[in-house]
């Protein structure tokens, strides 16, 4: 573990960097797994459903960062999102799951329009706006879903005929030997092998094509000149408009993809994941991905790694009819907070070295007294991590200067 | 061959006339300053030239043509450009982020950094700018930044350069480098137009000086066809006398009022910005603090005010103040003039008399028990406007419609209220006319014989060595040498600070 945190120190390229991290990561995996005795940790079934509960969350995450990174603070994804599951069912069930994505876009531009509209053209407060758009889009969903499905075959007023599946990508030949690799329960190599099997069994397309958005957003955000003023606008808007950058369209750009980017989560939602539009079916990952976001320090990597957590935890309980394997995962938080204490301690942060190592103490004390977790605490899980990664994270993030700020042109400062 | 002709320019703000009948004629390759007191309308002006805000009336001609501007990337496609009162950079972002912004090198539709990196280097090295383009923003201390500003600048191509106030937090090295590049400059065909408050720099590099008094343009002079001096623009610009800054005789007294002992204050990375200042101020004494920015000074005043921790003793007025919150410091009598006034002084979006109560909510005239009293506050922020002479249409703006300088002077008002025992003041006279200097200094001087005890820090060596009853230099957060106010030049305080000489005296 040190000798990862010292290669981590050290001035090694960023590759060299992740792979110890991603290797550490793997190794903690393990020994979780072999002391808790849990295979299901790493397992096939395991990480496939991790994977399609992280990309909704990731894609609302990233509709946030595309927003935040304009300097407009965005709580309205939940709203966003909730519209674009029921532009994905409303058009879905009818024309097909390709329509249904197009409904979603379509649905999201809606939602970002009167986001950027309220918040960008006439400076409204951007928490209650977002709000406002949170009730905004459940209403607007709730009403027109009662119109659309109540008549149609097979749908009724809060749910949607079904929506025809889109491909998915199973590769058999490289999938069914690791998932036996994997039952050995070797150290490390097993891990791997799960979560390559895991992520390359009934693979969807949505996923890969979320996965291009990751990737797509870290390009043009940090690479191109449109990517550059963007963020210029939400670093300092004044200055951006000193060298004529024109913040306004900026702004609305940012919000605008950023409504786009929940509703597809919304979409994978419906498409995806259940093939119909439900009612309530977002569950508040709207604010999750934004969670994920601010966890991932307004980047598209480290949102991914957060979608990823929240995706894997949630997938880990749903899958765990007896509770252990979330007990295994009190564990694995445990370490994770020695981890942060020996950070803390090379720091010379006592207060919170001391506060770590309560923590840790009482979940293994807890581990060890147990031999399963109550579901009411597993149900809770995912929000207990959320805090406690954004209260230990929070001193070390750096969010634009000028988020959540509306901008007025002409107003010297 | 004029560069820039500005004819009947008018300007007006809700209760202000910013510019009024504006006519300005700017020699192609020369250094054209302007002057004018705080509230002229001076950057106001620039803004106009710009493209940055839209005259009421008027008409520019740049290089012979007319043009009109909608906004900044008009100007900056006919060669102007800006460097503005207040910094316009993003902190989060490199120097080569900030500078690229707007006009950035493609290659196959990324960012060719590469192309930016090299083309940044030589204009760095061509003008002596010395900058790394990696370096965050926000790690930068003021010299660099304003360099990087003028990168911005040189980087668009622009041959009309204007400079609203770029001196004012550079030390005096720092201000001969910046000339000898604007000379540089100059020989190479570029036009400058200067705007400060200080007069004898004004005279060392412009050609030509215009003056601006509330509103309109009075005189231009010709420093090749006449002979210029401070004292004639002083005249023409507020119609006053050329003040000085000095104080006549000692009033320090025995009483100590601020007791420093071993301060020292880590940053997150474990670096000591200050270690173990140790100092007294007494009743009646300014100590000055001279050092080149960015060497502590800023982490001093914070650690006394309580907005940073530090480890060591801080006793005010016989009190241990070491383990007291800011507020309870501030209610010790202790006031405070932080440098940076739109982040730490003030809220802009606010209107004035709210910010009357900024750092002293608890204090009359602004509360009594818990309950604020807005009334009092109001008349209290008028009696600041009148004695202080802040040019505001009224206290009910905001206070980001005030020039640089009267938003200065509306803190030294507030700060001065109350008659505080101890003053923090961090440049108090910086972006001030000479006017306003004088009264400032008067005010300092006036509260110092009745007993205040001050901690100056100020890029003035001038005022620094003027005003200050002793002077300790700073270097990388530990004091290197005491000063002796009444003996030492400028040059002698400034090779002190930049550690050339080990003692000034
Ligand atoms: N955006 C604005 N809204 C309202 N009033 C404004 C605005 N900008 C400037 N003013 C007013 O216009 C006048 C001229 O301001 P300006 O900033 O041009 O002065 P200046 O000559 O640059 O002064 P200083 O030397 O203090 O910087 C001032 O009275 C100021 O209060
Ligand atoms: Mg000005």
């Amino acid at each position: 573990m040190t000798a990862v945190l010292s290669i981590l120190k050290s001035g090694a390229s960023r590759k060299v960097k992740f792979l110890a991290l991603f290797i550490a990561v793997l190794a903690t995996l393990s020994l979780v797994r072999m002391w808790a005795d849990v295979l299901d940790l790493t397992s096939r079934g395991t990480i496939s459903a991790a994977l399609g509960l992280a990309v909704p969350i990731g894609l609302a995450g990233l509709g946030g960062l595309w927003a935040e990174r304009a300097g407009v603070v965005n709580i309205g994804l939940e709203g966003m999102m909730i519209l674009g599951t029921f532009g994905a069912g409303w058009l879905g069930w009818q024309y097909g799951p390709w329509a249904g994505l197009l409904g979603a876009i379509l649905f999201g531009l809606l939602g970002g329009g009167i986001f950027a509209l309220a918040t960008v053209t006439f400076g409204v407060d951007q928490i209650i706006a977002g709000t406002a758009i949170n009730i905004l889009g459940l209403g607007f969903a709730q009403f027109f879903a009662k119109i659309a499905f109540s008549k149609a075959p097979g749908g009724g007023p809060t749910q949607s005929p079904s929506i025809s599946a889109l491909p998915t990508f199973t590769f058999d030949r490289l999938s069914d030997p690791l998932v036996s690799l994997h039952g050995k329960g070797y150290f490390i190599i097993s891990e791997l092998a799960g979560l390559i099997s895991g992520v390359f069994f009934r693979l969807s397309i949505l996923t890969v094509f979320s996965a291009g958005l990751f990737a797509a957003t870290a390009f043009i955000l940090w690479r191109t000149p449109f990517g550059l003023r963007l963020r210029s606008v939400g670093e300092n808007p004044h200055a951006a408009d000193s060298l004529g950058v024109n913040v306004y369209l900026y702004k609305y750009i940012g919000v605008l993809t950023s409504g786009v980017m929940a509703a597809l989560g919304g979409a994978f939602l419906a498409i995806a994941a259940s093939g119909v539009y439900r009612e309530g079916q977002t569950g508040g990952r709207g604010f999750i991905g934004l969670a994920t976001m601010i966890f991932g320090n307004w980047r598209p990597g480290g949102t991914a790694i957060g979608a990823g957590l929240f995706g894997y935890i949630d997938a880990l309980r749903l899958r765990d009819a007896n509770g252990t394997a979330m007990r295994a995962i009190v564990l694995l938080g445990a370490l994770a907070l020695i981890v942060l204490a020996i950070l803390a301690i090379r720091k010379k942060r006592y207060q919170v070295v001391f506060g770590l190592g309560i923590t840790a103490a009482v979940l293994i004390s807890w581990f060890l007294l147990t031999t399963a977790l109550p579901r009411e605490v597993a149900l809770v899980a995912p929000y207990l991590a959320t805090l406690l990664v954004l209260a230990f994270a929070s001193q070390r993030l750096r969010p634009p200067a000028a988020d959540g700020i509306p901008y007025r042109k002409g107003e010297s400062k | 061959m004029l560069a820039v002709e500005l004819q009947g320019i008018w300007k007006r703000f809700p209760g202000v006339i910013a510019n009024s009948n504006i006519n300005l004629k700017v020699e192609q390759g020369s250094v054209h300053a302007i002057v004018g007191e705080n509230g002229a309308g001076k950057s106001t002006l620039m803004k106009i030239l710009y493209g940055m805000q839209r005259a009421d009336e008027g008409t520019i001609s740049v290089n012979g043509k007319i043009v009109e501007f909608d906004s900044p990337s008009d100007s900056i496609e006919v060669g102007i450009g800006m460097v503005h009162q207040h910094f316009m950079l993003a902190d989060n972002f490199t120097v080569l982020e900030n500078v690229v912004l707007g006009s950035e090198p493609t290659k196959a539709g990324s960012i060719d950094f590469a192309a930016a990196k090299s083309r940044i280097s030589e204009i760095s090295d061509s003008y002596g700018l010395e900058i790394d383009a990696d370096a965050l923003v926000g790690d930068l201390g003021v010299g660099d930044r304003q360099r990087v500003e003028i990168l911005k600048v040189l980087y668009r191509g622009a041959r009309i350069l204007i400079l609203d106030e770029p001196t004012a937090v550079l030390v005096p090295h720092e201000v001969d480098e910046l000339f000898e590049a604007l000379r540089g400059l100059k020989s190479e065909g570029i036009t400058v137009i200067f705007i400060s408050h200080k007069l004898d720099e004004v005279l060392q590099i412009a050609d030509e000086i215009t003056v601006i008094r509330r509103g309109t343009t009075v005189a231009t002079l010709n420093q090749k066809t006449q002979t210029v001096t401070a004292e004639q623009l002083a005249e023409l610009m507020v119609g006053s006398e050329l003040p000085t800054p000095e104080t006549r005789g000692s009033t320090v007294t025995e009483q100590v009022v601020l007791l420093v002992s071993e301060l020292t204050s880590v940053n997150s990375d474990g670096k000591a910005e200050i270690s173990d200042l140790s100092f007294k101020i007494h009743a009646g004494e300014i100590l000055g603090i001279a050092g080149v920015e960015g060497n502590g000074q800023s982490e001093l005043v914070e650690a006394i005010m309580g907005t940073r921790a530090a480890t060591g003793s801080i006793w005010i007025n016989d009190q241990d103040a070491s383990k007291l919150g800011t507020r309870k410091r501030r209610e010790l009598g202790v006031a405070y003039i932080p440098e940076d006034r739109s982040r730490l002084a003030l809220l802009l979006d606010a209107p004035l008399w709210e910010n009357r109560i900024l750092g002293h909510q608890t204090q009359a005239p602004n509360a009594k028990g818990i309950r604020l009293t807005p009334k009092l506050t109001k008349m209290d922020t008028k009696r600041i406007i009148q004695e202080f002479d802040v040019r505001t249409p009224g206290i009910d703006v905001l206070a980001s419609a005030l020039s640089g300088g009267n938003q200065q002077k509306f803190i030294v008002g507030r700060e001065m209220s109350g008659n505080p025992i101890l003053l923090i003041a961090s440049h108090p006279t910086r972006g001030v006319d000479v006017g306003a200097q004088a009264a400032i200094w008067d005010e300092l001087r006036a509260a110092r014989e009745k007993g205040l005890a001050v901690l100056l820090i100020s890029a003035d060596l001038d005022e620094l060595i003027g005003m200050s009853d002793s002077i300790k230099v700073i270097l990388r957060g530990k004091f290197v040498a005491d000063a002796d106010p009444a003996t030492v030049t400028p040059q002698q305080l400034g090779n002190a600070m930049t550690g050339a000489l080990k003692a000034a005296n």
